[in-house]
């Protein structure tokens, strides 16, 4: 008898920015809200590069929502935006600034761990009072349906919850959108994969580095030739007493070139350019990773069924803004809109009505034009098909295109600042690779001096997180193991590499009497929990169980 | 007309709009417009809570000096609430009265000036005891009370009871945790209690303890085929008292007789205790003040059990423990609506809820006419410190006589299966472990290293967990060999042989800390500078199918066994 399940008003999958932004406007309109978190602690299992931006034009920015939020749970508020143009040693820098500054309110630099935990404090306080509150290590594994209708969730850990409106705010990768019918995980070129290390600074270090204030930060970006023709950039951004340096790559160009993550990022890492910031003493306190979504692709234009409403990461709600990556604000937005659209719903007396409100809220407040822009519809889409791309990559790289960028000069810099153009600027390496570097080539001076950094090794980065293992219930099965259907997992998983045994993927050569076959291994023990094996191999994927798993510190 | 008409705008434009209106009124205004307009739901709530802002930053009133003729009777009752002390609190109705001298405020302030110092008039009113039949007289089956068990009312209560649970003869940890806790709870508990003020501020702290200023104790409860043995370490461990009971039928835990021994234990030489011990020497209370037990299995069977018998209740799964005063209000527990009432010597007994979110305090207290004694947790395994065992600690043991009756064994045992904890990899004098390196010819790998496993006298087999996990081909004389029973490391076992010898493994961190304290550990790896040749005292640089057959025919012929005893002699 399903009628005797638990029932609130309101159940929140996932803590993260998309999940507290809707259960604190629930619980602010008094309804009864459940937020469930599958991490032992709110911002244990997640990873952002680290610049939350508050949009003027938005209707919702966080601290609207969370008064206090930029005390208690941000690091600095970024000024200064650069990025640079590598080829070798040469570097173009342009100043983003206009870029940076455009419908931004403010841009705090942000550490998972310390702002997740810290909402999810005031979720728990604000949402105790309707009468629900916040579970942590809990999972949601699925949806409960009655006939087909969905009308609540089962977990790993608890009975089934039926609820009047099902918030998914689960993130990348989100199990209830694709239990739902609303995402799948099949293709590579709809996601990025970021990779990050947060280093530790020494006191007043990046005031001096930086040349900046105590309160004040700034952010880095790069992109060019240092990242071997895989498409995306790096990033550098200063928290209160740590760096957090990473990668954003099309996932289907770190697949295609069987590129090693943890590599390119190292790349970035020993690169001269970053070697006065970094200094002598290179401490990693973490390596993380994870699948970003790209909205342009993938962000779903009507992203709720029956009661199901997805809001943020697991809606596709995150959007690449040319080299400015925004997912954070927007799940806020959509958390909080979502909500929205689920009380006005309640208060005509008809909740169902609740998704189709929500739809007409992202459009109204021009989300989705910001998520999807019509532009690059038209546009960007067609730079991407094959011939028309090589052709732009050919015409940049001739002695025509590199004419052009030396007569353009330091014009070049408004064109990197223009929202517009770089919201249309196509996925090809074009954009990621080859303009930056001619640019570098052209324009660029050479740096100084060397790098002194040693990036630890893999098997160290995976010693030295922390992991609560579940033995014997492994949450990934690969279903085909052959190297043909999975192998591009083992270069492309950001905890495994080729002829590294202490990775979750490992190739190997089984077989007797002549007959051998070429396959991979799993083991997910070291697995972070990224999401690239769903997309890139032939696997059953799914998160850990409730408190099971990796555990950041920083995220 | 309040400056903005919210009609005219989207939800968007208003959020920063209304943060900048600082005046209620207008806020107020603007609200009905609202209302008499779209009637946005969203944007009500975002005009409340801005209203709700603005009078919160103006409320915080403080009670003594607050102008009470401005205030409803409701705020003022909601004001009182929180106010403790009672000049405030009089100030107030003195301010009252000469004021508005309003009935239902003064009435509201000596409500809470009487709950806080327990109402005046107490004496000389007594309750009356009604039986729950003639106070209930329309219900066939009055629940208030359980008939069939010995209820007290004013029983005398001493000590802290200590279940302490066994396992195959030994004490198992949460038992000595369970010990160190309660020492340190009564050590407290006799320095804090007692009559020593009034008899004239003695400072021997002998004098603290019970209302008679007797100290009291810790008393160990063990039971089981073994019980005698334990008796000296449960005492090194904190106990003043072991009381114990040994039957050869109690080998394993059964839920009648061990709660019938614990009860009658506790009953002895009380009001309600069993005709056979009426007069014991060593207890003259009725019940013990205190119980606790492990959380485990066998211990939260036996703990409600127990309880319910001793008609008590019974916190479960606790984390914390603390003795304390409590201040309660509950007319259930106090006999009389509207007082507060002091119940000393409390245990306080925290259980971690909603998955360790928020804690809940338990407390268990005599209510008129039905004590709740004794006060009961069960505690969970690791969350106190194994106590340091003193093994000069002198303590009073008593072997605690009984009949056990047949009618309690009527469930037999007829057979019981240890949960398979698999391979012991523990206590062997070698151990050979193979790793990854045997991937050009697992099968062969595998065999190779039980071989030399074979050519010692004690040596068992262990494995890297990259095996394990490896998709290898191995035939099937070799697969039973290969699985996680004998994983060494983090996530399988530790070991510390006198000889460790590992062939194709590199050494990772976790499999580090499964052997690293061995006491000679010799590495075969191809790669001269894999990690374990760091924490490795022989290594030897080369393939391990030609290295693991030499090494075996070595100790065959006993020349390894005379190489490594001469290295670790130095
Ligand atoms: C390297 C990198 C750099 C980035 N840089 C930026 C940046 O600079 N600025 C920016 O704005 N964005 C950035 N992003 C993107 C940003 O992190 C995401 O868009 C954002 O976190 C999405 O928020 P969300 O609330 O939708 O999901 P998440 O933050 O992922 O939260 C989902 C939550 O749901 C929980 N959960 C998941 N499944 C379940 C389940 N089944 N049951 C219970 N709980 C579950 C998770 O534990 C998690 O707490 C970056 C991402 C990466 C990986
Ligand atoms: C949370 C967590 C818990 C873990 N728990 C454990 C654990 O409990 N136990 C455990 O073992 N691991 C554990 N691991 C896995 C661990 O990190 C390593 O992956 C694993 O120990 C590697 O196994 P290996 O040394 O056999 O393989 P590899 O690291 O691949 O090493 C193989 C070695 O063999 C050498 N070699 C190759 N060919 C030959 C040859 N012909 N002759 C000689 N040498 C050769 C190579 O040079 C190499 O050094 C855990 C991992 C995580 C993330
Ligand atoms: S196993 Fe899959 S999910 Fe886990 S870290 Fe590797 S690629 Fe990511």
């Amino acid at each position: 008898m399903t009628d005797d399940y638990e029932h609130y008003e309101a159940v929140v999958v996932g803590a993260g920015p998309g999940g507290a932004a809707a259960a604190a406007t629930l619980a602010r309109n008094g309804i009864e809200t459940l937020v469930l978190e599958r991490g032992v602690d709110a911002g244990s299992k997640n990873v952002s590069g680290g610049l939350l931006y508050a949009e003027e034009s938005s209707p919702y920015t966080i601290d609207d929502l969370f008064p206090g939020f930029r005390e208690e749970a941000s690091d600095r508020e970024v000024t200064e935006h650069y990025i640079h143009n590598i080829a070798g040693r040469n570097v173009k820098t342009f100043d983003l600034h206009d870029l940076h500054h455009h419908d931004t309110e403010w841009a705090d630099s942000v550490l998972r761990r310390k702002m997740d935990s810290w909402l999810a404090r005031e979720v728990h306080e604000m949402t105790r009072e309707t009468g629900g509150g916040l579970l942590t290590e809990v999972r949601v594994n699925g949806l409960l349906r009655e006939g087909a209708e969905i009308v609540g969730v089962t977990l790993d850990e608890l009975d089934p919850i039926k609820a009047d409106v099902i918030i998914g705010a689960d993130g990348v990768n989100s199990e209830l959108a694709r239990d739902a019918g609303l995402m799948d995980w099949e293709e590579p070129d709809e996601w990025f994969q970021g990779v990050k290390a947060v280093a530790q600074m020494p006191e007043g270090a990046i005031e001096e580095r930086f040349d900046v204030d105590e309160d004040e930060g700034v952010a880095h970006l790069f992109s060019g030739d240092l990242f071997e023709n895989v498409r995306g950039g790096g990033f550098l951004y200063t928290n209160d007493q740590s760096l957090s340096i990473g990668t954003v790559f099309h996932l289907d160009s770190i697949a295609d070139q069987r590129a090693e993550p943890q590599e390119l990022l190292d790349n970035l890492l020993t690169h001269p350019l970053l070697a006065d910031w970094i200094g002598d003493e290179y401490t990693e306190l973490e390596y993380s990773a994870k699948l970003v979504p790209d909205s342009k692709k993938v962000a779903h234009p009507s992203p709720y069924r029956d009661r199901l409403l997805l809001v943020g990461d697991a809606a596709g709600q995150m959007q690449a803004q040319g080299p400015i990556i925004k997912g954070m604000n927007h799940a806020v937005t959509a958390g909080a809109l979502a909500a929205e659209a689920f009380v006005d719903a309640k208060s005509r007396g008809d909740t169902s009505a609740a998704g189709e409100r929500y739809v007409t809220k992202l459009e109204n407040e021009g989300v989705m034009d910001k998520l999807r822009p019509t532009r690059y519809r038209t546009l960007g889409r067609l730079g991407e098909v094959g011939p028309v791309a090589s052709a732009m990559n050919a015409v940049t790289d001739s002695v025509v295109g590199r004419t052009a960028i030396s007569a353009l000069g330091d014009r070049a810099e408004s064109l990197f600042n223009s929202p517009f153009l770089m919201g249309m600027l196509p996925d090809t390496r074009m954009g990621y690779v080859t303009v930056p570097t001619v640019v570098a080539e052209q324009l660029g001076s050479p740096v100084e001096g060397e790098s002194t950094v040693e990036p630890p090794e893999l098997d160290d980065r995976i010693g030295d997180l922390t992991y609560d293992v579940d033995e014997g219930n492994p949450h990934i099965e690969l279903r085909d193991n052959s190297f043909a259907a999975s192998g591009t997992a083992v270069t492309a998983c950001p905890v495994s590499a080729k002829d590294f045994g202490g990775g979750c993927y490992r190739d190997e050569y089984v077989g007797s009497n002549g007959t051998e076959e070429h396959v991979v291994s799993l083991d997910t023990q070291p697995c972070v929990e990224c999401g690239t094996c769903a997309v890139v191999a032939d696997t059953n994927w799914t998160h850990p169980r409730g408190g099971k798993g990796v555990e950041y510190e920083q995220g | 007309m309040p400056e903005i008409d919210p009609t005219d705008h989207e939800i968007a434009e208003l959020g920063p709009k209304i943060k900048d209106v600082d005046d209620a009124d207008e806020l107020r205004e603007m609200l009905e417009l609202e209302e008499s307009g779209e009637d946005r739901a969203p944007v009500k709530t975002l005009i409340e809570s801005r209203i709700e802002k603005l009078e919160e930053e103006d409320e915080e009133v403080d009670p003594s000096s607050a102008d009470l003729d401005d205030m409803t009777v409701a705020d003022i009752a909601n004001l009182v609430r929180d106010v403790d002390d009672v000049t405030v609190l009089e100030d107030m109705l003195e301010r009252e009265q000469a004021g508005q001298d309003r009935k239902t405020a003064k009435g509201q302030i000596e409500d809470r000036i009487e709950s806080i110092e327990g109402s005046e008039d107490e004496a000389g009113e007594e309750l009356e005891y009604v039986p729950p039949e003639e106070k209930h007289p329309d219900l066939d089956h009055p629940t208030n009370d359980k008939q069939w068990v010995e209820n007290i009312d004013g029983g005398t209560y001493r000590d802290m009871w200590v279940y302490c649970e066994t396992q195959h003869g030994e004490l198992i940890d949460v038992s000595r945790e369970m010990l160190g806790k309660a020492r340190e709870l009564m050590d407290d508990y006799n320095d804090r209690y007692g009559v020593s003020d009034e008899v004239g501020g003695s400072e021997d702290s002998s004098s603290g303890g019970d209302e008679d200023g007797n100290p009291e104790d810790v008393v160990a409860v063990l039971i089981g085929d073994g019980a005698s043995d334990l008796t000296e370490e449960v005492i090194a461990y904190g106990a003043d008292r072991v009381v114990y009971h040994e039957d050869d039928r109690l080998e394993r835990f059964r839920h009648e007789p061990y709660t019938e021994i614990f009860c009658s234990m506790a009953r002895a030489g009380g009001q309600v205790a069993d005709e056979d011990h009426e007069d014991v020497e060593w207890k003259e209370y009725d019940e013990p003040r205190y119980t606790v037990f492990p959380a485990t299995n066998n211990g939260r069977d036996l703990s409600a059990l127990v309880q319910g018998e001793l008609d008590s209740g019974l916190a479960s799964d606790c984390s914390g423990l603390y003795i304390e005063e409590a201040m309660i209000s509950n007319p259930a527990k106090t006999g009389k609506p509207g007082d507060s009432k002091e119940f000393d010597r409390i245990l306080h007994m925290k259980r971690p809820d909603f998955s360790g979110f928020e804690y809940s305090t338990i407390l268990c207290i005599d209510k008129p006419f039905r004590d709740f004694h004794p006060q009961g947790a069960s505690v969970i395994p690791g969350s106190f410190e194994i106590p340091e065992a003193d093994p000069e600690r002198e303590g009073e043991v008593i072997d605690f006589d009984m009949d056990l009756n047949d009618d309690w064994f009527q469930v037999e045992v007829t057979d019981f299966d240890t949960l398979d904890s698999g391979i012991d990899l523990t206590g062997h004098d070698v151990i050979v472990a193979m790793g990854r390196g045997i991937g050009d010819a697992p099968t062969e790998g595998i065999e190779l290293g039980l071989d030399l496993v074979d050519a010692f006298d004690d040596a068992a087999f262990g494995l890297s967990r990259g095996v394990i996990t490896s998709s290898y081909d191995f035939d099937g004389h070799v697969e039973q060999y290969i699985g996680e029973d004998r994983q060494i490391g983090e996530s399988g076992q530790v070991v510390e042989p006198d000889v460790y010898i590992a062939a194709g493994i590199s050494g990772a961190i976790q499999h580090k800390v499964g052997m690293d304290e061995s006491d000679t550990i010799i590495a075969i790896n191809t790669d001269p500078d894999a990690d374990i040749s760091g924490f490795s005292d022989y290594y030897i640089e080369g393939d391990l199918f030609e290295v693991l057959p030499r090494l075996t025919e070595a100790v065959e012929s006993g020349e390894l066994a005379a190489a490594v005893a001469e290295a670790s002699d130095d």
